[in-house]
């Protein structure tokens, strides 16, 4: 990024002098060399309408980096754009983001974010170019294939080596708040309220005299979701009498299905706006989601919430609780594989899933052109949790061996994560992604880069309409084994006899998903901004927001009457992450000294109003992984980088020292002169 | 969605009922007798500059998310530059005068007398006797939206409340977040050089200079207004300075290019 004016400029410039002084060669040596400029970076974040939080941070290092004599400037972005200038084309010096997991996650993630086997790669895998070959390559690794003590030292090595190195400078986790209201809908999370878990735990406020009853008494419960959910699979049945798939009939069928239900329920007869009461309705200032529903593209996914509600995973983990989802059940088999049994449903279409989907879907995500493209093309995401598993075998219809890559059980756990894609859908899509008939890019296939207009998954909720930039919606799928296997435990499903010899069929399954979703049918609404969102969830037009909350949104939850506020631990980091492909990001001790420019203890509070933990380590979500050395604790600051200077004001004296020290130059007013290209 | 519809009907009652009061008190009633009795003939008469408003309109409302997506891929990334150029001037503006009445006043005459300001002309110079002034209104409206449409493409950048939130509140939507309903329908947040809502005025604002004569209790009036909205889109946080002087430019020009166009008759 840094500006030259060109040698040919200053030769010009120079030229006739030098001629008549007759001193070619030493003009050569001097006007040959590049001339010294300030250095200049780029700070990439989203808008304050998109992301209230990431902009300030990027505001405060800016205003720092110019202390110290780098000219430093934002550029804003929307969310889409900004991840495909960052992750994708890998054209930035400096970005501010969230890392991708909702939740605390497991050490592992940091394989595909830093390991330097992906530099090459687009997406979510090691977006800094970052290459430490003894170092972190081994280290996570070596996470990978040990367990018990030696695991937590590999961790814990790792946690400093990236700290020291500073690939990206973690600032805080922000606390992931939640404007809700109760009057509707009820028993929102106070772990993670945005997550599939968190959806799916929701209960109806309508239903709500049944419910209150029924979780006193098992039967009540059962009763009252065996009825309503008996009225479901009748018109399920006409549904795939009719070959259902086409999506309109899809959707007029579930309108008579609501209708239905609140005809037959006993409990909704209040009479007080019918359909709508069964419409949990969501706001975001994200409107990724009413654009694409591809569930690995890169730049249209912040945690993958609601397409891990449209495509189900294997396994679901949650509040560290592994429960087996699609999986039936799995057992280790031999050193090295697992077989994973699979519930009995149907994709959104009516198809069967089967193990052959589950195995297309390993080997697509390792490689979506499956093959035909002279190298690989794999998927932007979920590249870590792929690259645990070698190969993906079909036992029998139900049965499905994966055989991993000598990892330990976390690691496989993690590997069972992704969404499983309905294979007659997705092999239509491994062919290189053309504009106009145009190959563009032999390095992307039409996977990667597809909206996935229709989803046909598998999971609680199905697609039913979308307009662009304003809102989405979905229904409750009747025909998920949460909803179906449910109603077969109490009225003696008819002819559901495959899954009668499995004892319960929703072995594994915690008692607060049964019958879920509480929802008939999920509307999520684009707002302007955060303070908009809080607003429509005051105002009573929605129930919840689901995007990050500002500062300036935050007090006025507490002001709305009927709105409040719920919390929980996120993993999504905030961090600054750094182009090391460009010098002098290229350089760790540079990269140290931006980190220590960085006063994450006031940006908690003035970025995050406080709803944030500053934090060294990434793994600092999972606090049993931290090693005593790089938690934050009490401290003011933090333990490897410390800021300099008091909180809340520079010191760009002692800043400018530490560049000197690295070994970089300032000119006479004080700018940090670009080290050449 | 009820909210923007609430907020719809509030801006036709409020923006109707001002326009009825402004057309006895500054057009007086003898003329717009006459131009009552002669609407159809006037309307015909400037049918060429108000067909080409309405395709302007018209390409912009389909245009727009197309464009849009033209300017997120190739547009020129400026927001730094605009930031360079002009520093914490926004920001300095609403720390040394804000204050609560004064974002209410700014809040509405950024939407309300935005809105009269824009329509008020229009029915005025349609009531001259003669068609030229309202021709030309009417071409400068339309060249303003053209040339400000392509500006959009081309430069792609974020007003100040997105990029420094920590100095600069977003006032409207702060104090108003249903009015964000509205100019959510109508404004992408990329959108912000040049301001439209300058130009405009600024356009308004030159007319009521140049037609003092005919409607001279509408000048002064006009000149507030405009001054108003002007200071409203900076005091508000959404416009920079450099997009008002560019909005100012791009004012002037369409007002002089429209007295090219349209000749006296």
């Amino acid at each position: 990024m840094a500006r030259h004016v060109s040698r040919r400029e200053t030769l010009a410039g120079v030229g006739i002098a030098a001629l008549s002084a007759g001193c070619l060669d030493r003009t050569r040596n001097i006007a040959g060399r590049d001339r010294s400029s300030q250095l200049t970076l780029e700070i990439n974040a989203p808008p304050a309408d998109r992301d209230p939080n990431a902009i300030r941070i990027a505001r405060h290092l800016a205003e720092n980096l110019n202390a110290v004599g780098i000219d430093a400037r934002i550029n804003t972005l929307g969310l889409t754009d900004l991840r495909r200038k960052v992750l994708i084309n890998h054209n930035f010096d400096v970005y501010v983001g969230q890392f991708r997991e909702a939740e605390p996650f497991d050490p592992d993630a940091m394989y595909a974010f830093t390991h330097s086997q992906f530099v090459a790669e687009s997406g979510w895998q090691n977006p800094f170019g970052f290459t430490d070959i003894n170092g972190t390559d081994e280290l996570l690794a070596s996470q990978r294939r040990t367990g018990g003590d030696e695991r937590r030292e590999a961790v814990e090595d790792l946690q400093r080596t990236l700290c020291e190195l500073q690939p990206f400078t973690v600032v805080a986790f922000p606390d992931p708040l939640t404007a809700v209201r109760e009057d509707r809908f009820e028993n929102w999370t106070n772990r993670q309220p945005l997550s599939v878990g968190g959806l799916l735990g929701v209960e109806r406020v309508d239903a709500g005299d049944g419910d209150a009853d029924g979780t006193g008494t098992e039967s009540g419960d059962g009763t009252a979701a065996g009825e309503t959910t008996a009225g479901d699979n009748e018109t399920t049945a006409g549904d795939d009498e009719t070959t259902a798939g086409d999506n309109e009939t899809t959707t007029s069928d579930n309108e008579t299905t609501a209708n239905g239900l609140i005809g037959d329920n006993p409990f909704t007869d209040s009479g007080d706006e019918e359909g709508d009461s069964a419409t949990l309705r969501l706001v975001t200032t994200d409107e990724r989601i009413t654009q694409n529903w591809n569930p690995i593209a890169a730049e249209y996914r912040r945690y993958g919430t609601f397409t891990s509600l449209l495509y189900d995973r294997l396994a679901l983990v949650e509040d560290g609780e592994i429960i087996p989802w699609l999986a039936a059940g799995w057992e280790r088999v031999g050193d090295s594989g697992i077989e994973v049994s699979l519930r009995d449903v149907d994709w959104h279409d009516g198809e069967p899933v089967t193990a052959e989907d589950v195995a297309f879907t390993y080997e697509f995500l390792q490689d979506t052109s499956m093959g035909t493209t002279e190298s690989p093309v794999p998927t932007p995401t979920f590249r870590g949790r792929v690259s645990a598993v070698d190969e993906a075998t079909a036992v029998d219809e139900m049965t499905v061996r994966l055989t991993l890559d000598g990892v330990n059980d976390a690691v496989g756990v993690r590997a069972l994560q992704v969404p499983i894609l309905p294979k007659h859908i997705w092999e239509e899509r491994t062919d290189v992604a053309t504009i106009a008939g145009f190959e563009v890019d032999a390095e992307t296939t039409e996977a990667v880069v597809t909206n996935n207009e229709d989803p046909i998954g598998s999971g609680p909720v199905r697609f039913v309409e979308a307009s662009p930039e304003e809102s989405v919606a979905f229904e409750r799928n009747p025909d998920h084994f949460l909803v179906r296997a449910d109603d077969g435990d109490d009225s003696t499903g008819g002819g559901d006899g495959s899954t009668g010899d499995e004892g319960d069929p929703l072995a594994g399954i915690p008692e607060r998903f049964r019958g879920k979703p509480a929802f008939d049918r999920l509307e999520i609404e684009v707002m302007g901004s955060d303070i908009a969102a809080v607003q429509a969830v005051g105002d009573g037009f929605a129930d919840a927001t689901v995007s990050n909350l500002g500062p300036d949104a935050v007090p006025r939850i507490g002001r709305e009457a009927d709105a409040r506020l719920v919390t929980g631990r996120s993993g999504g980091f905030y961090h600054v992450g750094y182009n090391t492909r460009r010098a002098p990001l290229s350089n760790p001790r540079f990269r140290g000294v931006l980190a220590s420019l960085i006063d994450k203890r006031s940006l908690v509070d003035i970025a995050f109003d406080g709803y944030a933990e500053a934090a060294a380590s990434p793994l600092a979500a999972a606090p049993e992984w931290v090693p005593s050395d790089l938690q934050w604790g009490d401290g003011e600051t933090d333990p490897v980088h410390p800021f300099v200077g008091e909180p809340g004001s520079l010191d760009a004296e002692t800043a400018r020292d530490r560049l000197r020290e690295a070994g970089y130059r300032f000119d006479e007013e004080g700018r940090l002169i670009a080290p050449g290209a | 969605m009820s909210l923007l519809l609430s907020v719809v009907s509030s801006l036709a009652l409020w923006v109707g009922s001002s326009l009825l009061v402004a057309s006895v008190a500054i057009i007086r009633p003898r003329r717009l007798y006459g131009l009552w009795n002669d609407l159809r003939d006037r309307l015909w008469e400037i049918r060429k500059p108000l067909a080409a408003l309405v395709v302007v309109l018209i390409a912009s409302a389909i245009g727009r998310s197309s464009l849009q997506t033209v300017s997120e891929l190739f547009g020129l990334q400026l927001t730094w530059a605009i930031y360079a150029l002009e520093g914490n001037f926004v920001a300095w503006l609403q720390s040394t005068f804000g204050s609560p009445q004064l974002t209410m006043y700014f809040s509405s005459v950024y939407v309300y007398g935005y809105v009269f300001l824009l329509a008020f002309p229009f029915l005025a110079y349609l009531a001259l006797p003669r068609t030229t002034t309202v021709k030309r209104l009417l071409v400068a409206y339309a060249l303003n939206y053209a040339i400000g449409l392509v500006l959009y493409t081309v430069v792609f950048a974020y007003g100040p409340r997105n990029v420094m939130p920590d100095m600069v509140t977003s006032l409207l939507f702060t104090h108003n977040p249903e009015f964000m309903a509205l100019t959510g329908e109508v404004n992408e947040p990329t959108n912000v050089f040049p301001s439209l809502h300058t130009s405009l005025s600024v356009t308004v604002g030159t007319f009521a200079v140049l037609t003092r004569r005919e409607y001279p209790l509408w000048t002064p009036l006009a000149a507030w207004l405009a001054a108003s909205v002007v200071i409203a889109t900076m005091y508000l946080g959404i416009h920079w300075l450099t997009d008002v002087i560019g909005g100012t430019a791009l004012a002037l020009g369409a007002v002089s290019l429209s007295y090219r166009l349209v000749d006296e008759e």
